[in-house]
């Protein structure tokens, strides 16, 4: 009986099991209205439910769609569920992908610019950052959330250094100048605590007006080669040498460790940092009572005449294969979520730029920027950036292994090895990669 | 397999039965681990890329890239970095478990309660453990760091020095891994009948003596299984913490380890090639099968030179 | 080991730095789980007052409490999945007569070498490609060797998103066989025999004596089952597309988002929160695997 019982309650559990299966499917059943499914990569509750009011509103607005918001994951992770559901027919209609998965998506093939959907007017949007995201005189996809690197500023160690408070290093050598004389004055943390990350070498790129990859910074044709060893790297590289060579430079050791770097110089050990913009708020905050925060351009090589920064941050792509009507519910509400006052607010939550000019307008209207200078600072680097392909930023498919080789080299030369070998050596193994993606056409 | 020395065990007929009592296992095995391994072994001869959905066959292109050509000094350096530290994780974890257990399982006061405190980490995930380590070790502000100034004025670079980094990611491995070592090994302990144990007490045997040649035959059974599933754990789970803790760690001492991260082990660099960067997936097969294949010649070399020692009771 | 001398101090120093030493990184992240944005970057290990705000907004906020429940449902029927299938199996390479077991014992145990971080594209495939349209096209894919060789995962099981994804896949265990086995050659030649005598067929056995001696393999399994399908991240987080279905880990991963303005306190108190569950299990289980043989017939 026992027997029975025992045999009895596996089979029960095992259809249970297969049962628990079925029940536990999408709540997607009813489809009254036409869904547009928007994928994005902000996992935080503030900014996540930022897209969702818009949502909220839009849908309001647009009886017959309704706009779903979803968050994935990481960038990567959004990108890549986003191309494998394609290869199952559900592909959301909007993604948000990271500036430099750019190409990433473009070759992708389950894109289509959004320039093509219908005309309507991009006038209004930062050229140099609609610059980025234009693809062969097509816009492709439309900015969502942008920064730029800031310079940091400790102006209670500035002064203690026997500078005056609102001084900004320009150059390099005047980082090394600043920093020296700091040291030799005992100041505590005179070193510079930028985290190790690839992008700011992009970013000193574009400042030099330098090409990262050839064949106009992969805009003109498809990149085959980099150009990490070229004078402009090289002065970049020697920069980190010379820094390290006399210890003023400190990082948490670990590679793209912003909240490692931030804490450094949120807790006094150093005196000047870079940074996203996007932080402005929270390092703020955080060095409340601590020290008085200041901002400014990032220093840029010597003998640069400053060309500006490269967009950072990401963009909301449309994918293909979906009904017309539904394709420009889509595009409308990517340009709902982007329009000014909604530029403005998010803004204002999250430190990210509005990317739009007339944003920037309301902003300067309602005297946003009188109360707080660090904020305008950000904004005139920006609006000086000049546009060309430099600024554009680079455009290739390796661009993310790119960064980890660039951070291998640039730790080696922290820890002495000759620029111009580590630098050489980075650029034959980012051509590898960029050979290894260019033979997938 | 002197698994089954035992063979004496099989008293019930009926290959039907037996048949249907294995069906279950072997088919989902089959079907959810058998297949998708074939299908990473036939990807590596392709050119796949995760993006792009390409899908081209290229022979033995893969694998000549990773023994030939710009990029394989870092999959070699790999290579001997993911033996180098699964080694030490194992031996480390392995000895530091069967010591505590042994401790823990002494008639002490508090006896349980060592026990039940030696044991949680387990239950933490690799990737949270990664996380509580980085803060605790970050160099100019991580506790660890602060303590060790006040004591000793020293800040030691936890992160980029390969030295240090390479001691911190099989630290963290072993910790993380001591929990399940030493439940296994406190079970066998309680497990085991007194007499021999005696017996070598009345024979007048020293403390290192009855361990060696009493307590340890009685508890290869387990360390042969510990074992195993420590190399399984030290080749393919340490990734997530390795992912946290360095991301693949500093570059190694000049043109020595130089060219790649120190705690690089292969998974991780599966990962970073396949998932990671341009997601070059055929290439990460490639590696993931030679991971494989070392994996399998460890476990060989394992059971060969283990498998003879174990002793059963009853 | 039943010597009742005075403990000696040594052992009891030696656990004690080793509990400080295991210990330690939980202590840290309780205390850092009630302290706040500012302090908690910092390296102050005061005791802060954001412990019941952090634990809100990990717990509700970020709506950790459903992928822990999803996390439960599923560590569940894995666990238990996994002991019965591997007990069966184990049971019929012990306990059974037939050729071929050293084959089918090298087959399983092979399958330890083959994590899922390895197999995930081809789980992926798997698992989420649709399932063939009729019987005849899967057949006409299957029973072609060409197509099968370089296409193997043309059709697939169309599960994405189902909980059948994340349970199926995982039911086997090489681990638990292997354990099972080690138990059972070590269950005294005796019983076996008795239970031969008294004709009590395989079925009997099982239920009155062979599972009331393993209860210790089948808490030490129940356990680290438990433990390893509740710390998963990879899996679930490729194949479950939904926030509602997510479990723990992934759902952890999405409080640390990707790099600006991470609040800290709130990801410890989500952590300190996830780890709950698995050490109530094993609390529940402890005693039950760490109680000794039911019968300790001849010895």
């Amino acid at each position: 009986m026992k027997r029975v019982l025992s045999l009895f309650a596996l089979a029960v559990l095992s259809v249970g099991m297969v049962c628990a299966g079925g029940n536990q499917e999408t709540s997607q059943t009813e489809k009254p209205v036409k869904e547009i499914y928007f994928w994005h990569a902000f996992g935080d509750a503030a900014r996540s439910q930022w897209i969702e009011d818009r949502a909220d509103e839009f849908n309001a607005g647009h009886p017959g769609y309704k706009v779903v918001v979803e968050a994935k994951g990481s960038y990567r992770d959004t990108l890549q569920a986003a191309i494998l559901a394609d290869k199952q027919g559900s592909a959301p209609h909007l993604v948000q992908v990271f500036e430099v998965g750019s190409q990433l998506a473009y070759d992708s093939g389950i894109f289509m610019p959004v320039g093509e959907i219908g005309s309507f007017d991009t006038s209004d949007y930062i050229k140099p950052v609609l610059n980025y995201y234009t693809i062969n005189d097509t816009v492709n996809s439309i900015p969502f959330n942008s920064s730029s690197p800031v310079l940091y500023i400790n102006k209670d160690k500035i002064v203690e250094a026997g500078y005056p408070a609102d001084y900004v290093p320009a150059t390099f050598s005047d980082v090394i100048k600043l920093l020296e004389t700091a040291k030799a004055k005992g100041v505590e943390g005179a070193k510079f605590s930028m985290c190790l990350h690839g992008w700011y070498f992009e970013q000193w790129m574009s400042e030099q007006n330098a090409m990262l990859v050839n064949n106009g910074n992969g805009r003109d044709a498809r990149a085959t080669e980099t150009n990490l060893n070229s004078p402009a790297g090289m002065k970049i590289g020697n920069f980190m040498a010379e820094l390290a060579k006399n210890d003023l430079y400190t990082y948490s050791g670990k590679f793209e460790d912003w909240n490692g770097s931030d804490a450094i110089f949120e807790e006094g050990k150093a005196m000047i940092h870079i940074t996203s913009t996007a932080d402005l708020g929270n390092i703020s905050k955080a060095v409340e009572g601590k020290f008085k925060l200041g901002v400014g351009f990032i220093p840029i090589p010597d003998g640069a005449t400053r060309n500006g920064t490269v967009i950072g941050g990401a963009s909301v792509w449309v994918t293909k294969n979906h009904p017309e009507d539904e394709l420009t519910a889509a595009r409308d509400f990517v340009l709902f979520m982007t329009n000014t006052e909604n530029m403005v607010s998010w803004h204002k939550l999250t430190g990210y730029y509005p990317v739009r000019n007339s944003s920037v307008e309301a902003l300067k209207q309602e005297g946003w920027f009188d109360s707080d200078a660090n904020q305008i600072v950000a904004f005139n680097q920006l609006l000086q950036t000049k546009s060309n392909k430099a600024s554009a930023g680079a455009l290739a498919g390796t661009l993310t292994d790119n960064r980890t080789i660039i951070e291998t080299s640039l730790q080696k030369i922290l820890q002495g090895a000759d620029v111009k070998s580590a630098l050489d050596e980075a650029k034959i193994l980012s051509d590898t990669k960029l050979k290894e993606y260019n033979a997938n056409f | 397999m002197n698994i089954f020395d035992q063979g004496e065990n099989a008293v019930f007929k009926g290959t039907w039965k037996a048949a249907l009592f294995l069906l279950p296992t072997i088919l989902i095995l089959t079907v959810f681990l058998y297949f998708p391994a074939w299908h990473s072994l036939v990807m590596s001869f392709f050119r796949n890329n995760l993006f792009l959905g390409t899908h081209t066959f290229i022979g033995l292109e893969n694998y000549r890239n990773l023994f030939t050509g710009p990029l394989a000094p870092a999959f070699l350096q790999s290579l001997i970095q993911t033996l180098l530290i699964s080694l030490l994780i194992v031996f480390i974890g392995i000895s530091a478990s069967i010591f505590l257990a042994i401790q823990a399982n002494k008639k002490i006061k508090g006896g349980t309660v060592y026990r039940m405190l030696l044991i949680w980490p387990f239950a933490l995930s690799p990737a949270v453990a990664g996380t509580i380590f980085l803060f605790i070790f970050n160099p100019e502000v991580g506790i660890m760091n602060t303590l060790l100034d006040f004591l000793f004025s020293v800040k030691p670079r936890w992160l980029d020095s390969p030295l240090l980094a390479l001691t911190l990611v099989v630290f963290a491995a072993v910790w993380k891994y001591l929990g399940y070592n030493i439940v296994f090994y406190l079970a066998a302990l309680q497990n085991i009948p007194t007499e021999p144990l005696e017996a070598a007490d009345i024979d007048g045997a020293g403390a290192w003596r009855k361990f060696f040649n009493v307590l340890y035959p009685l508890l290869s059974p387990t360390t042969f299984f510990l074992v195993f599933t420590n190399i399984s754990y030290a080749f393919f789970e340490t990734f997530g913490l390795i992912d946290i803790l360095t991301s693949g760690g500093p570059v190694g001492p000049p043109n020595v380890l130089d060219k790649t991260g120190i705690t690089t082990t292969l998974m991780y660099k599966v990962f970073q090639d396949g998932f990671g960067g341009s997601s070059n997936m055929g290439f990460a097969a490639a590696e993931s099968v030679i991971l494989t294949i070392m994996v399998g010649i460890v476990a060989y070399f394992q059971f060969s030179s283990m498998g003879k020692g174990i002793h059963y009771q009853g | 080991m039943n010597k009742r001398k005075k403990d000696p101090v040594w052992v009891h120093l030696v656990l004690i730095a080793a509990v400080i030493l295991v210990c330690f990184p939980i202590v840290f992240a309780l205390i850092k789980s009630t302290q706040n944005t500012e302090q908690v970057l910092s390296p102050s290990m005061g005791i802060g007052t954001s412990f019941l705000h952090n634990f809100k907004r990990a717990f509700l906020d970020y709506k950790l409490w459903i992928y822990m429940k999803n996390s439960l449902v599923i560590s569940f029927y894995v666990t238990i999945g996994k002991i019965i299938l591997s007990f069966l199996a184990a049971f019929s390479l012990v306990y059974f007569k037939f050729r071929g077991k050293k084959i089918i014992f090298i087959f399983i145990i092979v399958t330890l070498m083959m994590p899922t971080e390895v197999l995930i594209l081809g789980l992926f495939n798997l698992i989420a490609n649709q399932p063939a349209a009729s019987f005849l096209q899967w057949a006409s894919w299957f029973f072609n060797p060409v197509k099968l060789l370089f296409h193997p995962i043309a059709y697939g099981f169309g599960w994405s998103n189902t909980n059948l994804a994340i349970i199926v896949p995982f039911l086997a265990s090489a681990t638990g066989v292997f354990l099972f086995i080690q138990h059972f050659n070590s269950v005294p030649r005796s019983l076996v025999d008795s239970s031969r005598i008294d004709g009590t067929g395989p079925i009997g056995f099982i239920f009155h004596i062979l599972i009331p001696m393993s209860w210790n393999t089948i808490g030490a399994l129940a356990l680290i089952q438990f433990v390893y399908v509740w710390n998963q991240y990879l899996w679930p987080r490729v194949i479950v597309r939904y926030d509602a279905n997510q479990v723990v880990q992934v759902g952890m991963n999405k409080i640390i988002s990707i790099g600006d303005s991470v609040a800290w306190g709130e990801v410890m108190a989500g952590a300190i929160i996830a780890m709950i569950p698995p050490l109530i299990i094993f609390s529940l289980l402890y005693h039950a695997f760490m109680k000794g043989y039911a019968l300790s017939s001849n010895k």
